[in-house]
């Protein structure tokens, strides 16, 4: 059970786990954002290039 | 409309990129051990791809539609960003390309290394054929699901996937090469720009967001995607480069 449930991370998360940590935080903080009357529209495309520059030079340092 | 559109072409162009994935291994197999079992394992894989669609297909249309949105939004946006991830890393230098006509000459080599079982069925060829098909087929079915629930056209996703499934194995049919001349690594980049528009789009509208524009924010969504991405690519491409040397 533990080798599928590895698996199916694997097949949706690949490389990178902070990157699924990071959308997953940005969506909570949108869903937050919104229940307190904001708008946050704006938030998740502006997270989303954030999160892939800091795992792109993750990627390129090693 | 376009939605559909923009639907029907992201689920035909991954389908194609990983058809292209599978056919090669397949093609591989066929030419060095016979076709039967091969075949056989393809087969076999895309009956378990159907049962599993069939059974998942359904099961997404029981979720209430707002959370179907969040959660296949988030799992697609996950899913974009890595096929996004690799893109850039390959177009700027940091990963190797994928190479058909290189992974094509290493599945020789290693079918034509490994041994034959005894009996009417080649157990070698079947099961790589079978694990190829399977996981490469996974990730069309993954797309299909969630990017057809999510928009609620799972039928329009199905026929672009089925369309790009169908053209590169016909290709691959008449030519009986790896299909190295796919622009491969420019399509998965594009498959990865319109994944993660996408996710961003559903999730967003999942957790609450109200996008400016309504359904037409997606277009400037993938505008925006392919315009980071492309950036990222080009400053990766300058830190990779060797710095001139001075001329003194």
């Amino acid at each position: 059970m533990r080798r599928v449930i590895d698996a199916i991370v694997d097949f949706i998360v690949g490389d990178d786990v902070w990157v699924a940590v990071g959308v997953a935080s940005a969506i909570g903080l949108t869903a937050a954002l919104d229940r307190l009357g904001a708008d946050p529209w704006w938030l998740l495309p502006a997270a989303v290039p954030a999160i892939v520059v800091v795992s792109l030079l993750r990627a390129t340092r090693r | 409309m376009t939605h559909d559109l923009v639907l029907v072409l992201g689920a035909l162009a991954a389908s194609a990129v990983e058809t292209v994935e599978a056919v090669t291994i397949v093609l591989a197999l066929g030419v060095t051990r016979g076709w039967r079992s091969p075949l056989l394992g393809a087969g076999a894989a895309v009956a378990t791809l159907a049962a599993i669609v069939a059974a998942l297909g359904p099961a997404l249309a029981l979720i209430p539609i707002d959370t179907l949105r969040l959660v296949v939004g988030s799992l697609l946006l996950v899913f974009g960003l890595q096929w996004l991830r690799k893109a850039i890393l390959r177009a700027s230098g940091f990963k190797a390309v994928h190479d058909e006509d290189k992974i094509y000459a290493e599945e020789v080599a290693q079918a034509r290394e490994a041994g034959r079982s005894a009996g009417r069925v080649d157990g070698y060829a079947f099961a790589i054929s079978f694990k190829s098909v399977l996981l490469e087929g996974l990730e069309i079915a993954f797309i299909v699901l969630t990017l057809g629930a999510s928009q609620g056209s799972t039928l329009l996703a199905a026929v672009g996937a089925l369309i790009g499934v169908v053209g590169v194995v016909a290709v691959a049919v008449v030519v009986r090469r790896p299909l190295s001349r796919v622009p491969e690594n420019q399509l998965a980049f594009a498959v990865g720009v319109m994944l993660t528009a996408f996710g961003i789009f559903w999730a967003g509208e999942g957790a609450g967001a109200d996008w400016p524009g309504g359904d037409s924010a997606l277009l400037g969504l993938i505008a925006v995607t392919a315009a980071w991405a492309l950036a990222f690519v080009v400053v990766l491409r300058q830190r990779r480069a060797p710095a001139p040397e001075s001329a003194t």
